[in-house]
C-alpha cells in the first residue's frame, strides 16, 4: 500500500506545529516588547526643536532655577512653558547676534510664539497637577529625570499608568524634604526607609488606598 | 439507559462496518444533494454577509445602533449571547452525558451535538466582544502583564464570563476533535482509495483527489487505529466529556450570577442559576433535535438515526420541559408568597406590561409544546420533534429578552427609567450570527462525517447480525493463510497479519506475545476500540487520568492562586466593601480554568503517549492496511533488533486454528 505522505512530511508537520506554538507564545511577547520599547514610548528620544535649547547648559552649568522659566509649577496644574519674553530677559543682553538664537529674536519681533515639540504628555482623561506634587515633596527629577544633564531634552520616563501607580502605591519611597525637591541629582538617602513615612505624615499625604482610587487621576 | 427506551432497533439489522463507513463518508466525499447544499449555503452566506455589514456599522457607530441606552444597557446583544451559550451548553451536556453513561446509540446524535456546541460557542463568543464600546480592547478583560499595572477584577462575574467562554471554546473544540479523529482517518483512507483509483485511470481530477486525501490525512494526524491509540482515545474522549459537563455548570453559573449578583429587581433570586441551567440545556436539546431531524431528512440517514433515537430525544425534551415549567412555577409561587414589592412588580410587568408579548412567547414556548411529547406517536414523528425543538429555541430566546429588558427598563430609580424598543440592527446582528452558525454548519456537513462512524460501528458490532455474518464469511474464506515466500529482499520492518474480527486478533496476539518480547513490538490495529487486545499487548492499566487530574489541579490551583495574589496582595482595591480575601468569588473562574487546563493536558497526553502526529509510518506499507479503518483488524510484529525471527512468528500465526486466531493473510513488511 502506498504511503500518503513521504517521510519528510512528518518533519514539516512537526516544524509547522512547533512554529505555531512558538508564534502563540512569541507574538504576544513580541507585541508586549514593542509596546514597551522606546520606539513606541519615545523615552530617550530627543526630537528636533525650533532651536537647540540645552537644559544642561542653562539649568546645569549656569544654575538657572527651574522656576525661573517654569513659573507656575508650584501654583498651578501645569508647570508652564516660558514665553519668548523669558528667553529675552537674558538674550536681549547676551549672545544677541548669535545665529542659533535667531528664531528667538524672530519670535519676539513678530510676536509669534516658538513652537516647541512637546515631550511629556498625559492622556486627556488623566487629571494631573504639578503644584500638589512639588509642594508635597515629589521632586522634578522623579518624573523628568536629571534634566540638568540633558544637552537636548528627551523624555526620561514613559508616563504609563504603572509609572504613576508605582509611586501612588508607596509614596514614602520617593518623597523628599522640601529643600531637595529641586535637586536634579537626588538619590534616596540611606535613611529613606525611616524618613519617608515621617515625611508622608508631615505632608499629610494619604497613602496607598486613597492615592490609588480611580477618581484621584480619572476625574 | 437503553433499557428504558422501548421499541425498534437502534441500528438497521443489515448494517455492516463497511456499510456504515460508506454511508457516512459518502456525504463528505461525493456531496450528494449538491444543488440543495449550494442553495442553503447561499442563504447562510448572505446572512453571514449581513453579519459582516452589521459589524462594520457597529464598529463605526457603536452599540447604540441596537437601541441600547443608558438604562437598558443589555438587550438583544446579551439575550443573543445567553441564548447561544445556552444552546452550546445544552448540546455539550447532551453529548457529554450520553458519552459518560455509555449509551451505545449515541453515535447518531453525538457528533451533531458536539458540532452544535462548538459552533454555538463560536457565535456566542463574539457577542461579549462586540457589545463592548471599543471591541478592539477586548483583551483588557484578560489577566496579562500590562503597562497599567492593573489586574482584572476577579470578583466580578463579568470576568468569570471571559474565562468561561475561553475555556468553553477550548473544551468544545477538543471534544469535537477527539471524537472526530478516528473518523477523519476513515475519511482519509477512503479518500486515498479514491485518489489511487483516479491516479490509475489518469482522471483529470486526480491531483485534487490526492490533495483532498492529504488534507484529511494532516487533520487526522496519522491516526492508525492502533490498540494503544484506541485505549488512550476512549479515555481522553470520556474525560474531556466529564470536564465539559462540569464546565457547563460553571459557565451557566457565571452567566446567571451576572444577573443574580446585581441589585436589580427580578434578577437576584437564588433560583436564577438553576433556571438558567435548565433552560440552557432545554434549548440546546431543542436545537439539537431540529438539526438532527434536518440532517436525517436531507441525507436520508434513517438507518443510523432511528425511531428509537427520536424517542429518546423526545423524552429528554419532555423531561426538560417539565423542569422548565417547574422553574417558572417556583419563581411565581416564591415571589408572590414572600418576595418584595419590587420583585412582584417585575413579574406583573412581565405578564401585562409593554413586553407582555415577549413574556408569553417565552412561557408558552418553553412550557406547552413539549407536553405533546407525552404521546409516543409525537415523539417518533420527526416533524413534531423538530417543531417542538424550534418552539423551545424561540421560547428560550424570548425568555432571555424578557428577563433582561423588563427589569432594565424600570430600575428602582424613576430617573433611570428609559423605554426600549427593538432596533432593526439588533435583529440583523442576531440573524447574522445565525448566518455564521449555519455557514459553518453547512461546511461541516459537506466536508466532515455528520454521524460518528466509530460509535455507529461499535453499536453495529453488538447489535447488527449483518456484521457477524460478514465476519464469518471472511473468516471461512481464508481457509489457509500462508506466509509469502519473498523472504529477505528488502530490510524488514516487521510481520503483519490481518483478521476479520477483534476476537481473532486478540487470540493471535495472545499466541505470539510470548515470542521473545525484547525483540518484537506487537500492536493491533482496527476500526473500533479493541479492549480485548490490551492484555496481550501488556497495556492494561495504562491511564490518561493522572495527566488530566494533574493538568486540572495545577491549572485550577494556579488560577485561584493568581486571583488571591492579585486581589489580596498585588492589586488591593476596596470595592463594594468586599474583603481582601474574597475567595468564594474566585471559585467559578478557577473551575473553568481548571477544566481548560485539564483538557489541554489530555490533548498533549493523547498525542505524546500515542507518538502522534506521525503522517508517514511503516504500518501504512501493509497491503490492504486502509481497511484497518474499515472492517479489518491487523496484527503487527515490529522488529526491534537484528535477532528478530520473522519465520517463527509466521509459523506460529499460520498454525492457529480457524475461528480462534487464524489470520486471513500474513505479510512481511519492508521498512
Amino acid at each position: 500500500m502506498a504511503q500518503l505522505f513521504t517521510p519528510g512530511a512528518d518533519a514539516l508537520y512537526r516544524l509547522a506545529l512547533m512554529t505555531g506554538v512558538a508564534c502563540l507564545v512569541g507574538l504576544p511577547v513580541l507585541a508586549a516588547g514593542i509596546v514597551r520599547s522606546n520606539y513606541v514610548t519615545g523615552v530617550g528620544v530627543a526630537p528636533a526643536q525650533p532651536l537647540p535649547f540645552s537644559h544642561k547648559h542653562h539649568a546645569g552649568e549656569l544654575g538657572v532655577d527651574c522656576r525661573y522659566c517654569h513659573t507656575t509649577v508650584e501654583k498651578e496644574a501645569t508647570a508652564g512653558i516660558p514665553p519668548t519674553h523669558t528667553c529675552m530677559t537674558c538674550h536681549s543682553q547676551i549672545w544677541t547676534g548669535s545665529d542659533m538664537l535667531k528664531p528667538v529674536r524672530d519670535s519676539y519681533a513678530q510676536d509669534k510664539p516658538l513652537e516647541w515639540k512637546r515631550l511629556n504628555k498625559l492622556p486627556q482623561y488623566v487629571y494631573y497637577n504639578h503644584s500638589v506634587h512639588v509642594t508635597k515633596g515629589i521632586g522634578c527629577s522623579t518624573c523628568h529625570g536629571d534634566v540638568t544633564s540633558m544637552q537636548m531634552t528627551y523624555r526620561a520616563n514613559a508616563f504609563e499608568m504603572q509609572f504613576c501607580l508605582d509611586c501612588h502605591r508607596a509614596p514614602e519611597k520617593y518623597v523628599r524634604t522640601p529643600d531637595q525637591v529641586w535637586n536634579m541629582t537626588w538619590k534616596p538617602p540611606a535613611d529613606q526607609a525611616s524618613l519617608g513615612p515621617k515625611l508622608v505624615e508631615q505632608y499629610h499625604i494619604r497613602g496607598g488606598a486613597r492615592l490609588t482610587e480611580c477618581g484621584i487621576c480619572h476625574r | 439507559m437503553v433499557g428504558a427506551v422501548s421499541g425498534g432497533p437502534l441500528i438497521r439489522p443489515d448494517e455492516t462496518l463497511q456499510g456504515i463507513g460508506g454511508t457516512v463518508t459518502a456525504i463528505p466525499l461525493t456531496h450528494p444533494g449538491n444543488r440543495r447544499w449550494w442553495i442553503a449555503f447561499a442563504g447562510a452566506a448572505s446572512l453571514l454577509g449581513l453579519f459582516l455589514l452589521t459589524l462594520g456599522y457597529l464598529l463605526v457607530t457603536g452599540p447604540g445602533i441596537w437601541g441600547n441606552n443608558n438604562a437598558v444597557v443589555w438587550a438583544l446583544d446579551i439575550a443573543s449571547y445567553d441564548w447561544w451559550i445556552g444552546v452550546a451548553s445544552g448540546s455539550l451536556l447532551v453529548s457529554g452525558i450520553l458519552l459518560l453513561v455509555g449509551a451505545e446509540w449515541r453515535g447518531a446524535v453525538n457528533r451533531v451535538a458536539e458540532t452544535l456546541a462548538l459552533l454555538a460557542t463560536a457565535a456566542a463568543g463574539l457577542y461579549p466582544i462586540i457589545h463592548l464600546g471599543r471591541p478592539w480592547f477586548f483583551f483588557w478583560n484578560l489577566p496579562y502583564p500590562n503597562t497599567y499595572d492593573l489586574w482584572p477584577q476577579f470578583r466580578s462575574p463579568l470576568l468569570w464570563d471571559a474565562i468561561d467562554i475561553v475555556s468553553f471554546l477550548v473544551i468544545c473544540v477538543s471534544l469535537w476533535f477527539i471524537g472526530l479523529l478516528p473518523d477523519l482517518a476513515t475519511l482519509r483512507d477512503r479518500a486515498q482509495v479514491e485518489a489511487m483509483r483516479q491516479a490509475d485511470i489518469k482522471a483529470p481530477t486526480r491531483k485534487l483527489a490526492l490533495l483532498r486525501a492529504q488534507v484529511y490525512g494532516i487533520v487526522a494526524s496519522g491516526w492508525r487505529g492502533s490498540a494503544a491509540h484506541w485505549q488512550i482515545w476512549v479515555q481522553a474522549y470520556r474525560t474531556v466529556a466529564l470536564l465539559g459537563v462540569l464546565l457547563v455548570v460553571s459557565v451557566q453559573t457565571g452567566a446567571s450570577v451576572m444577573l443574580a449578583g446585581s441589585l436589580m429587581p427580578g434578577w437576584h433570586s437564588t433560583l436564577v442559576p438553576v433556571s438558567f441551567l435548565v433552560n440552557a440545556v432545554y434549548s440546546g436539546v431543542g436545537v439539537t433535535a431540529v438539526i438532527v431531524m434536518l440532517i436525517r431528512l436531507v441525507y436520508g440517514l434513517d438507518a443510523l438515526v432511528t425511531a428509537r433515537h427520536l424517542d429518546v430525544l423526545g423524552r429528554l425534551l419532555l423531561c426538560l420541559g417539565c423542569a422548565s415549567a417547574y422553574c417558572y412555577a417556583a419563581e411565581y409561587f416564591d415571589t408572590f408568597l414572600n418576595g418584595d414589592a419590587q420583585a412582584r412588580g417585575v413579574l406583573a410587568r412581565r405578564m401585562t406590561g409593554e413586553y407582555a408579548l415577549v413574556s408569553w412567547t417565552a412561557i408558552l414556548g418553553l412550557v406547552l409544546p413539549a407536553q405533546i411529547l407525552w404521546s409516543r406517536r409525537a415523539r417518533t414523528a420527526p416533524l413534531a420533534l423538530a417543531a417542538v425543538g424550534l418552539l423551545v429555541a424561540i421560547g428560550a430566546y424570548a425568555d432571555h429578552v424578557m428577563v433582561l429588558v423588563v427589569t432594565l427598563t424600570q430600575d428602582f430609580l424613576p430617573s433611570s427609567r428609559l423605554p426600549y424598543g427593538v432596533d432593526i440592527w439588533g435583529i440583523a446582528t442576531f440573524a447574522g450570527s445565525i448566518g455564521l452558525f449555519l455557514t459553518l454548519l453547512l461546511l461541516f456537513l459537506r466536508y466532515l462525517p455528520a454521524v460518528s462512524i466509530v460509535e455507529s460501528r461499535r453499536l453495529a458490532l453488538t447489535e447488527s447480525p449483518a456484521v457477524r455474518d460478514a465476519t464469518h464469511a471472511a473468516a471461512s474464506r481464508a481457509a489457509a493463510a500462508r506466509p509469502e515466500d519473498n523472504a529477505a529482499s528488502a530490510p524488514l520492518w516487521g510481520v503483519s497479519a490481518s483478521f476479520a474480527s477483534q476476537g481473532d486478533l486478540a487470540a493471535a496476539l495472545q499466541a505470539v506475545s510470548g515470542i521473545r518480547p525484547d525483540h518484537v513490538h506487537l500492536d493491533g490495529h482496527g476500526p473500533v476500540p479493541m479492549p480485548r487486545t490490551l492484555r496481550a499487548l501488556g497495556l492494561e492499566g495504562r491511564s490518561i487520568l493522572p495527566y488530566a487530574l494533574a493538568g486540572a489541579l495545577l491549572g485550577g490551583a494556579g488560577f485561584f492562586g493568581m486571583c488571591l495574589y492579585a486581589t489580596a496582595y498585588d492589586y488591593v482595591f476596596l470595592i463594594g466593601g468586599r474583603p481582601r480575601l474574597s475567595w468564594p468569588s474566585f471559585v467559578v473562574p478557577s473551575i473553568s480554568f481548571a477544566m481548560m487546563a485539564g483538557c489541554v493536558a489530555i490533548h498533549l497526553a493523547l498525542l505524546v503517549l500515542n507518538r502522534l502526529p506521525r503522517l508517514n509510518h511503516p504500518a501504512f506499507n501493509i497491503p490492504g492496511f486502509l481497511r484497518a479503518s474499515d472492517d479489518r483488524f491487523f496484527l503487527t510484529a515490529e522488529a526491534r533488533d537484528e535477532s528478530f525471527d520473522a519465520e517463527r512468528i509466521e509459523r506460529r500465526l499460520a498454525g492457529l486454528p480457524a475461528e480462534a486466531g487464524r489470520p486471513l493473510e500474513i505479510r512481511r513488511i519492508p521498512r
